[in-house]
């Protein structure tokens, strides 16, 4: 009986896992180059999961409507970096001095969407189709089509890093941006860049967490933030395969400690975990990105 | 003035008190000593969870709706003492683990996520703290022995809450301006030439740590004597937040200019966000509340991140003045000691 609960706790820690994966890579791609850290990820992905729900709310699918809701999250990622991050780290600004702005700017973003759309809780218009079980572990349709997406995801983003021009561009201003700029690399486009891939990313995250959750209200997705940055931080900061790594521990440990011990601590098994990976390792398990350098706009 | 309005007015004044107390614990430890304590508020809710759990008597009281750990009824000064002691432990526990040296972010980091977990913490485990409801009906101090009409006891407790706040300035006054002050700020800017210097990092980071939270436990004590309830979604981490803000708009590292954080920003922005005539309702509010505060600190940090009254610049000029008049005072007294001239 036991070992059916592990299972199936496995399970449902796969399905964490791939929106957690998506999160946590989009976050961990823009960390890399940028080197902020971007606490107002959580926020865009909540809007990006509300224009999603006005368009589904009109009947389109919800498939289309996560593509959608990716163009928008870039498109405001870019925004928020060439309004305002990029200018204030050329006026100066260090790294904490960052984290208090990217937190002025989630709180802003989320009480903004708070204010328009109430303290209620909504749901997609999506259904969850066929149940399929394989073995103890019990998949519904749509989450079969999460855990897909985030593969692909995933296979893509390795593509784009490995084999395109751009890919190496990210890379190298990743590992180190003088170096990378003396080397005739344009870091203006390429952070850009990042900004627009991460808001991707988190804009498919919100998607797809608010398909994961049923349920979601205006805080949801600055409430699973932390639990993104665990995993992000978890697999090593800064490299993206890392990422990858880390929202599959983080998915899989966080959903057998609810299984096993207390479902109420499935969060807090995760914050701990993160606290615990800053203090003895904060570089990481597969660590690539130095701890000392600056922010890069 | 009205009874209402002297309401308004005393209710003002200990939110003020209070949050300069609390301003001043977080600048001591941000502003001075430059740790990054994401999780300030936590240590408020320490204490004044602590201060409530020994002023309300056993949990079978009241009708036994409230679920907490402990539980006893102290007079008056006893449960404030307690919301330090356990302030200090618990900051020596959070320090202990926290306060390794991370790059700045990172410690954000850590103690935000401390932050969550305690919230999360206290929200889930309902026999702690009785859970999202919290602790309500704490009675005020010496209410039964003291016979004053209620607005009387207010003003009492105006004037208990400024001198407590007055006499923590001054304390945190005194330290920023001693030599655990010079080395916190050396500590604040080059760390390691510090303790090329001999200076223990370590221990004086921990200290003020320790401190602050006692500041910070101590104001939670008083808030809740005064409030009489609390509960977790009072004290979630974007309350540090606030705190940040006050500091980086009055100014870091500067008691006056704290002091005006204080006012401008945890009391100030709320109360004039209470008159905008437009919204009326209280949700809408709460978050445009939110929205200001965040665009004040953004607009601070672009224009003018030092403050509105910025640290005083300690030169070596000012210490070189001091020294020579000590020096001359040293030479009047030798020469008189021993009973000559020069």
């Amino acid at each position: 009986m036991k070992g059916d609960l592990l299972v199936s706790a496995i399970g449902f820690g796969i399905v964490t896992a791939s929106v957690l994966a998506v999160g946590a890579v989009g976050f961990t791609l823009q960390f890399s180059v940028t080197n902020i850290l971007n606490l107002a990820f959580g926020s865009v992905m909540t809007i990006a999961g509300f224009t999603a729900y006005a368009l589904n709310a009109r009947g389109v699918n919800i498939w289309l409507c996560l593509l959608v809701a990716g163009l928008a999250g870039g498109v405001l990622s870019v925004a928020l970096n060439a309004m305002l991050f990029a200018p204030l780290v050329r006026r100066g600004t260090k790294l904490f001095g960052m984290v208090i702005i990217t937190i002025s700017v989630a709180l802003i973003l989320d009480h903004l969407v708070q204010a328009i759309v109430g303290p209620s809780f909504f749901s997609y218009r999506v259904s969850a189709g066929r149940t399929m079980h394989l073995g103890a572990m019990v998949f519904t349709t749509t989450e079969l089509i999460t855990i897909g997406i985030a593969v692909v995801a995933m296979l893509a983003l390795h593509v784009a890093l490995k084999f395109t021009r751009f890919g190496k561009a990210m890379r190298a201003v990743a590992t180190d941006p003088l170096l990378a700029r003396a080397c005739g690399i344009r870091t203006h486009r390429v952070v850009n860049l990042a900004w627009f891939l991460s808001g991707v990313l988190a804009g498919m995250a919100g998607v797809i967490l608010f398909i994961d959750t049923a349920t979601f209200s205006a805080t949801t997705g600055t409430e699973f933030l932390v639990i993104i940055i665990a995993a992000a931080v978890l697999g090593g900061v800064g490299h993206a395969y890392g990422a990858m790594l880390g929202a599959l521990v983080v998915g899989i440990v966080s959903e057998i400690a609810a299984a096993l011990i207390n479902p109420s601590l499935k969060e807090i098994a995760a914050f701990v975990l993160l606290v615990l990976v800053l203090l003895v390792r904060p570089r990481g398990i597969l660590a690539e990105v130095a701890a000392n350098k600056e922010v890069v706009a | 003035m009205s009874a209402a309005t002297q309401l308004y007015v005393i209710t003002l004044l200990v939110y003020f008190f209070v949050d300069l107390m609390v301003c001043w614990g977080l600048d001591l430890q941000f502003g001075v000593a430059g740790v990054l304590n994401f999780a300030y508020i936590v240590f408020q809710a320490a204490g004044a969870y602590t201060t409530a759990v020994l002023t309300l008597g056993p949990s079978s009281g009241n009708g036994g709706f409230q679920h907490y750990v402990g539980g006893a009824r102290l007079p008056f000064p006893l449960p404030l003492l307690a919301a330090m002691v356990v302030g200090v432990l618990l900051a020596l526990f959070v320090g202990f683990i926290g306060l390794r040296r991370l790059r700045s972010d990172y410690q954000a980091m850590v103690m935000l996520v401390v932050s969550v977990i305690a919230t999360a913490i206290a929200d889930t485990q309902l026999n702690l703290v009785n859970g999202p409801a919290g602790l309500a009906l704490v009675p005020k101090p010496l209410a039964s022995s003291i016979s004053l009409s209620p607005l009387g006891y207010g003003w009492l407790f105006v004037v208990f809450s400024g001198v407590v706040c007055v006499l923590v300035g001054w304390l945190i006054h005194r330290i920023v301006e001693s030599p655990l002050g010079r080395t916190l700020r050396a500590i604040r800017e080059d760390e390691r030439a510090a303790a090329a210097l001999g200076r223990n990092v370590n221990g004086s980071r921990l200290l003020v740590f320790v401190i602050g939270g006692a500041v910070a436990a101590l104001s939670g004590g008083i808030l809740v004597e005064f409030v009489g309830a609390w509960a977790p979604s009072g004290w979630l981490y974007p309350e540090t937040f606030v705190l940040f803000t006050a500091i980086i708009v009055g100014g870091r590292a500067n008691v006056f200019g704290v002091a005006l954080g204080a006012l401008l920003i945890p009391v100030g922005l709320q109360q004039a966000v209470e008159y905008i005539p437009i919204v009326n309702s209280p949700t809408v509010l709460a978050s445009l509340e939110w929205i200001i505060t965040g665009l004040v600190t953004i607009t601070f940090l672009w224009v003018r991140p030092q403050g509105l009254l910025p640290e005083r610049r300690r030169t070596v000029r000012s210490i070189d003045r001091a020294v020579r008049r000590r020096a001359v005072v040293i030479a009047a007294g030798t020469s008189e000691s021993l009973g000559g001239g020069p």
